[in-house]
């Protein structure tokens, strides 16, 4: 069934890797602005799916941005498609400064220009991100881990998305840096940006999200399926 | 003096081959994380190539040039397609030091192994480009080969430093070697950059060899050496910092003549080896010798 206001579509979405499978069929639509949560516990496959869906890994099934195929394995497809991931972890580049690391989250856009062209180019995103101001010089990696998180944020507003998805973007940081990265989640979503979130906490997903939705199992929220995966777990102890 | 000037002139000019041949091991381990132990192996192919096909099959001079410098390229990209692609985009394995050291290792055993059956042993060199006496000033004296070379070094660094200092793609190619998750996040092609700048200096190491050859002949085993002194200076500088390793070659190369001048020539393969065992102590990690099993 096609929502004709989704931005995002994902149908019947399958990650394996080797024998083992990871995502089982996983299906789900985001409307224009809307901010999802993706929830469930570790390990089951959260991280695969949200990688699936920005072309990180080998997938079965098909993503559909605004109508348009995003290829499989392909995450330079789904940046054209305006689909920026900030990973779990961050994955920063740590021996670069804090400027380069933000210019080159408009790579795809800006390659061929010189490098203070293509940050003079994104250098606004840097404005919701006034901390990072003294930092712009210093290398990534020599910054705390609250500071890395706003560089990876900084660095995937400057792919000028239309769609951000977050993994776990608070884990192993300091309460009081977890509430800065929720204050920047709702003052996007409130600017209209498609937001799918990754948390395995709910409740402090839903304190942003429109509404919810759980992988377990490898199995995206169908409540019959996941109810008959945890009786079958109960049955087996 | 004089003495003091003549060595120093040939030591810079040793010294900036080491930094050439240094700073293209440096620049492509920042991209790919591998060290290119074969990059004096296709500087001796280039020296070889141009040796036969000007003097032996006498082909003009520039066109022997163009088609052994294409030759090399397109070796160097073979290699990366059938090779390093299947070794490194593919697998999903960590690759240790020991893994990634065997790739180029391999590949200078086979250059030099296939020279050897089709060129045979005969020291060679191209043919010089500016003919002519050592040029003099008062009691300095200077080859123009040597010359050349400086100028050469002179060319290649200002354009990596614009390359890598001033363009995104120069950022990009960075941002590879130190997160390839991170790269593809952005939609950086490692592997392209990867595959790119080992035929660009595949090819500079060949430009190299045929310009300093009248010097110093080439015969199918100079390869391991010349690829020593590169990883040696690179090493000093992290084996990323392009500049810093063209300076390191250059302090390599004139601390050699000196003590060649000075003491004797015999020493020259001990200030390799000392550095190399100055880089075993002092900077391990660079070498991934710093493990400590636990």
């Amino acid at each position: 069934m096609v929502d004709g206001n989704a931005i995002v579509e994902a149908s019947e979405v399958s990650v394996r890797y080797g024998k083992f499978l990871a995502v089982e069929r996983a299906s789900l639509s985001l409307r224009r602005g809307e901010c999802v949560a993706l929830i469930g516990p570790n390990g089951h496959g959260k991280s695969s799916f949200v990688n699936a869906l920005c072309g990180l890994v080998a997938r079965r099934g098909e993503v559909r941005l605004d109508g348009a195929l995003v290829a499989a394995r392909d995450p330079k497809s789904a940046l054209r498609a305006g689909l920026v991931l900030v990973p779990e972890r961050r994955h920063l580049f740590p021996a670069l400064s804090v400027r380069d690391n933000v210019l080159l989250g408009g790579y795809a856009k800006n390659r061929r220009v010189r490098a203070d062209r293509a940050f003079a180019d994104v250098a606004e995103v840097m404005e919701v991100f006034p901390e990072l101001a003294p930092h712009l010089d210093r290398p990534a990696g020599a910054l705390s881990g609250g500071q890395q998180q706003m560089v990876a944020l900084a660095r995937a507003m400057a792919a000028r998305p239309r769609i951000v998805v977050l993994d776990e973007p608070c884990l192993g940081l300091a309460e009081a840096v977890s509430r800065r990265v929720y204050e920047w989640l709702t003052m996007m979503s409130r600017q209209e940006l498609t937001i799918l979130l990754v948390e395995e906490n709910p409740v402090q997903a839903l304190e942003v999200a429109d509404r919810a939705v759980e992988m377990y199992k490898g199995v995206l929220d169908d409540p019959e399926v996941v109810a008959a995966v945890q009786q079958a777990e109960v049955s087996a102890s | 003096m004089s003495n003091f000037l003549n060595l120093l002139a040939a030591g810079v000019t040793a010294g900036a081959i080491y930094g050439v041949f240094a700073a293209c091991i440096a620049i492509w381990f920042r991209v790919s994380n591998v060290l290119n132990l074969a990059i004096g192996d296709f500087a001796m192919l280039g020296v070889l190539g141009v040796a036969e096909l000007s003097q032996v099959d006498h082909w003009n001079l520039a066109v022997s040039i163009l088609v052994d410098l294409v030759g090399v390229g397109l070796l160097a990209w073979l290699f990366d397609w059938l090779v390093l692609h299947f070794a490194l985009d593919r697998g999903q394995a960590d690759h240790g030091i020991v893994t990634v050291f065997f790739y180029t290792f391999a590949l200078s055993l086979g250059i030099e192994g296939v020279t050897l059956a089709v060129l045979g042993t005969d020291v060679r060199s191209a043919p010089a480009f500016w003919n002519g006496p050592a040029l003099e000033v008062a009691d300095f004296h200077v080859q123009r080969a040597g010359l050349l070379v400086i100028g050469l070094a002179i060319v290649v660094g200002i354009l990596l430093w614009t390359y890598l200092r001033t363009t995104v793609s120069g950022r990009a190619a960075s941002a590879c070697g130190e997160s390839v998750i991170g790269s593809r996040i952005v939609g950086i092609d490692a592997a392209r950059y990867r595959r790119w700048l080992f035929v660009a200096t595949a090819v500079l190491a060949a430009l190299f060899g045929i310009v300093e050859s009248p010097m110093n002949g080439f015969t199918y085993s100079s390869g391991p050496t010349i690829s020593l002194l590169g990883v040696v200076a690179a090493g000093f500088a992290a084996f990323r910092r392009p500049g810093r390793a063209v300076v390191i070659g250059l302090a390599l190369g004139i601390a050699e003549a000196l003590i060649g001048g000075y003491v004797s020539t015999s020493y020259n393969d001990v200030i390799l080896y000392a550095a190399l065992f100055a880089l075993i102590v002092f900077q391990p990690r660079v070498l991934g010798l710093s493990t400590v099993p636990t």
